[in-house]
């Protein structure tokens, strides 16, 4: 009893330093979500819905986390998330809308939807406005389109007309790179969008299958095209391509039958997966490295470098939990590993 | 050979008698003596069998599907009401069940599934149901079972006209109109059949309901006979459906694709009855065409088609009263094409040989062995046994064991530039015993089965962007099936009480779980109550629980579903009019994930028959 007691005591005693140093040392408390990862997991492709995982500080995994907060389920293929100011915009493609809720409690806010909302992908923002990548009728390869939201109604207000397969997207300053994939094609565009004016200004042809784009340190914008695959018919190289001042600068190719896919950036270092392994690549180097990271092996479903770590997830056999697996940049050393929800698709850092 | 005939006539009327579902269909069974189908009790002595006839399919009105679920405790993965239906039989897919139409093999040639909802059992005389594997009679994907839909042909007197108009909920109206005309030389029936429905169903507990559900389907159907002698007959089968589907939307998606399909099917028979032997020669030419439209607004579809050439010849040979031979020949030639799959073409030939022996009385047994060859792949050599042994007057053990193969299908094979055709055949291994228990208006069945199943073929992600077929998954299933029928009289009062458990357990070998959409229990039960001119039918279905995912992390919730039938005949039984409700009790369910099933729902039947 006397042991209970001091037990007791030094319990609380514990939690009032801590949460006195949580409230001396820490912003204003905005959500449960305000300080971590999302993992956007897509859902079963033919019924179902997807779902957002979200690891805290300590490394712990919720599941569910916009199910738990709004008692309704996202939707059908949660395809993308983007933060932009204290806003989530998920991108649900089976289900034609675009949720949006606070970033830090995921509480939902509005819903975009509606005839100019047809087979959304990707969602980037630009001060008070939005623009979400639109594949339209998923037959019909001349109907792909950008819809222009403000932000402030969440409301289309107008659409522009692309090549077929717009898919992710960059912001850079005044321009918006937009990844023309090619849907359930094949594309090999690049569009840049000026957001003054909302209107296609050029059109660069690039590789096949363009898969991945950032911007480095410098101010250089990379595509990595992942090329066609075998089953086309009409298989092509992957390529990594160097973007500066609007004009290809400079062509990677990546040798016959070669499929490069997830590229993302760490400090100065480029990352992507090819054949089961993880390469490196510093942006200053004009060189594609030969042999992979050891011990990255995996064919990864998504993957992205955050703060000197490399997280990647594996979607399974498509139709139960992934798992998302974190390596330590610095060490070249697995970290640790969680299980996501079904089909983990999208790394989300707050 | 009368006394043979007889004899044969006895063993026949003896299984019947155990197994059929209506009590007034005696009359055919004269005309049974005939039957010598891969589907005859006798050469499947050691198997359960379930024979459900046209009074009960007609009495129930309903979609093939329905029948099978409410009457053979059949577990059916349905993608909502209407929509495709596929079958799943003691924990196997859907392509392992063999599914036969007069005793030739009708699953797709592209996906090897049959679709229970493009099917139709009107004009039907019987349906036939082994449940239990028999790829050495049946061919390939026999595995959890085979059902036989049969058009039987009577060499009487007859003249008969039907027609039947239903009227039910979501705007769904149907007609059929038959006719069957025979003498004792010539046979002829003709049917014809349209549905159509909205679909469109409120999903309970939400703001959605079913759209873009709507359906049409149409059936045609034609049977002749004709008797050359005592010893021969010649029959024509022939069938056209056409199904148009929208595709319904999800409760997380809407949808606005449609699919269209029909199918074609032309058998002509001619059956051989001698002293010693009896024989039949089947050709036949089936063809299945679908166009898919991802969107109903616009022209753009894919599309793809088979074309299935049979020649099938089954030849039997008496040596003794208590000893026959069962034999067959069949040829499969089929030529596959469509906007997702090569234009190919395949050839097959298999022989199998069964010898059926009744040593002593209280003892029946099969031993057969089936060897096919293919300029595809590999067939493998396969070989079953199985009998009956009366260990008390009323109590029969039964037991089996076999091996059996799946053949890949055209997909698995020739799908654009991610078909395997590598791919090997199936095989499975598979043993069940049972005991049959049966009194004049009782039987009881308990049977327990285990079957093992290797190289089942599985689409796999192989690379970033590509998914292709492997031989890759061994899967270990077991469980136990109950059945208890039993008939009561008293006075004017008829009640017929029939239930039905099945335990199922398929797990994959590897991941130790329990497949994706395999319910542990599946339990029926009806009863049937007739006064007069009154009948009145209660049916009770429990679906347990079945995992969505590989992990069986999630699942799709059990329900309970009660339907109810009222029917009463007049003029001498020549009109019938009958009310259903199904989902009585208006519950909210769903067999596949996601997609809500119909709540309470009526229909109004008429049944005219001249």
């Amino acid at each position: 009893m006397n042991l209970f007691k001091k037990l007791t005591i030094a319990i609380l005693l514990l939690i009032t330093i801590i949460s006195c140093e949580s409230d001396s040392n820490q912003e204003p408390y905005l959500g449960s979500y305000a300080n971590g990862i999302f993992v956007l997991n897509e859902g079963p492709f033919n019924n179902g819905t997807g779902t957002l995982s979200y690891i805290g500080v300590s490394n712990v995994m919720t599941h569910n986390i916009y199910q738990k907060a709004n008692g309704e389920e996202l939707g059908n293929i949660a395809q993308s998330m983007y933060l932009h100011d204290d806003k989530a915009y998920i991108v649900i493609n089976n289900s034609h809308k675009v949720i949006v809720a606070n970033r830090y409690t995921m509480e939902k806010i509005a819903v975009i939807e509606g005839t100019n909302i047809n087979n959304p992908r990707y969602f980037v923002a630009v001060g008070n406005t939005g623009y979400i990548s639109n594949w339209g009728d998923a037959s019909n390869a001349t109907d792909d389109f950008i819809a222009v939201i403000d932000l402030n109604t969440n409301t289309v207000t107008s659409t522009i007309s692309v090549g077929e397969g717009p898919e992710d997207m960059l912001v850079n300053n005044d321009t918006i790179y937009i990844n023309l994939q090619g849907g359930y094609g094949q594309n090999n565009k690049l569009e840049v969008l000026n957001t003054d004016s909302n209107t296609v200004t050029s059109s660069l042809t690039i590789g096949d299958v363009p898969n991945s784009i950032l911007k480095d340190s410098n101010g250089a914008i990379w595509v990595l095209c992942g090329g066609k695959p075998s089953w086309t018919g009409s298989e092509t190289n992957g390529k990594l391509i160097k973007i500066e001042n609007n004009a290809v600068t400079n062509t990677l190719d990546f040798g016959t039958g070669k499929h490069p896919q997830h590229l993302t950036i760490s400090n100065n270092d480029l990352y992507y997966n090819l054949d089961g392994k993880v390469y490196k690549m510093a942006i200053s180097i004009n060189e594609l490295n030969t042999d992979g990271i050891t011990g990255f092996d995996g064919y990864y479903y998504s993957m992205k470098a955050n703060d000197n770590f490399l997280y990647t997830t594996n979607a399974g056999d498509f139709s139960s939990e992934g798992t998302l697996k974190v390596f330590d940049l610095s060490t070249n050393t697995e970290a640790y590993s969680k299980t996501t929800g079904i089909i983990p698709g999208n790394i989300i850092f707050q | 050979m009368k006394r043979f005939f007889k004899m044969r006539y006895n063993i026949v009327f003896f299984f019947i008698t155990i197994f059929a579902y209506s009590q007034n269909d005696t009359i055919h069974l004269l005309e049974e003596v005939k039957l010598h189908g891969n589907f005859s009790p006798k050469i499947n002595a050691g198997y359960h069998l379930q024979i459900i006839k046209d009074s009960a399919i007609q009495n129930n009105n309903q979609s093939l599907g329905s029948i099978l679920q409410n009457k053979a405790n059949i577990y059916f993965k349905q993608n909502g009401n209407g929509m495709v239906s596929s079958i799943s039989l003691r924990g196997s897919g859907a392509s392992h069940t063999g599914v036969y139409w007069n005793g030739i093999a009708i699953n797709s040639s592209l996906n090897g599934q049959t679709d229970f909802n493009t099917l139709s059992a009107n004009g039907f005389n019987q349906i036939e149901i082994k449940k239990g594997a028999g790829s050495t009679l049946f061919g390939s994907g026999a595995i959890g079972g085979a059902i036989n839909l049969r058009d039987q042909i009577y060499f009487i007197q007859k003249k008969e006209f039907g027609l039947q108009i239903g009227l039910a909920s979501y705007n769904s109206q149907d007609i059929s109109f038959k006719s069957e005309l025979s003498t004792a030389k010539i046979y002829s029936k003709f049917s014809i059949q349209g549905m159509q429905s909205e679909n469109n169903y409120p999903y309970l507990k939400t703001d959605l309901s079913n759209e873009n559900a709507a359906y049409k389907n149409y059936h045609i159907k034609g049977v002749l006979g004709y008797k050359l002698n005592y010893n021969n007959q010649i029959q024509l089968f022939i069938t056209y459906s056409n199904n148009d589907r929208e595709l319904s939307r999800t409760l997380t998606a809407p949808n606005n694709s449609k699919y269209k399909n029909s199918d074609q099917r032309i058998l002509v028979q001619w059956k051989n009855y001698g002293n010693k032997h009896n024989s039949s020669l089947k050709l036949a030419y089936l063809q299945e065409i679908y166009n898919y439209f991802p969107n109903k607004n616009n022209t753009l579809f894919s599309e793809g088609s088979s074309d299935n050439y049979i020649v099938k010849y089954d030849f039997n040979y008496f040596f003794t009263k208590r000893w026959n031979i069962h034999s067959g020949l069949e040829n499969n030639y089929t030529k596959g094409n469509g906007t997702n799959i090569l234009k190919k073409e395949r050839n097959r030939t298999e022989i199998y040989l069964l010898t059926h022996q009744n040593p002593i009385k209280k003892l029946n047994y099969n031993i057969s062995i089936r060897k096919g060859f293919s300029n595809t792949y590999n067939i493998p050599f396969i070989y079953a046994i199985d009998l009956k042994l009366k260990i008390l007057p009323k109590l029969n053990i039964k037991a089996n064991y076999s091996t059996n193969y799946k053949l890949p299908t055209f997909n698995d094979l020739y799908w654009n530039f991610s078909g395997n055709e590598n791919l090997v055949a199936e095989n499975n291994k598979s043993a069940e015993v049972g005991l049959d228990y049966h009194t004049k208006n009782t039987n009881i069945n308990i049977t327990s089965y285990r079957i093992q199943s290797d190289n089942l073929i599985q689409w796999r992600p192989v690379s970033s962007s590509l998914w292709r077929p492997i031989n890759i998954q061994s899967v270990t299933s077991y469980g136990l099936e109950f059945e208890l029928n039993t008939v009561k009289k008293i006075n004017n009062h008829k009640f017929h009480l029939q239930t039905q458990y099945a335990y199922t357990v398929s797990k994959d070998d590897v991941l130790r779980k329990q497949l994706i959409y395999v319910p542990y229990h599946k339990a029926n039960a009806s009863i049937q109550y007739n006064y007069k001119k009154w009948t009145l039918n209660f049916n009770q279905q429990y679906n347990g629980k079945v995992f969505t995912t590989t992990s069986n992390t999630q699942e799709v919730d059990n329900f309970w579903l009660s339907n109810i039938q009222i029917n009463k005949n007049f003029l001498k039984k020549k009109i019938n009019i009958g009310f259903i409700v199904n989902n009585l009790f208006n519950k909210a369910y769903q067999t596949v994930a996601y997609r809500p099933m119909p709540n309470r729902n009526f229909k109004l039947k008429i049944n005219i028959k001249i």
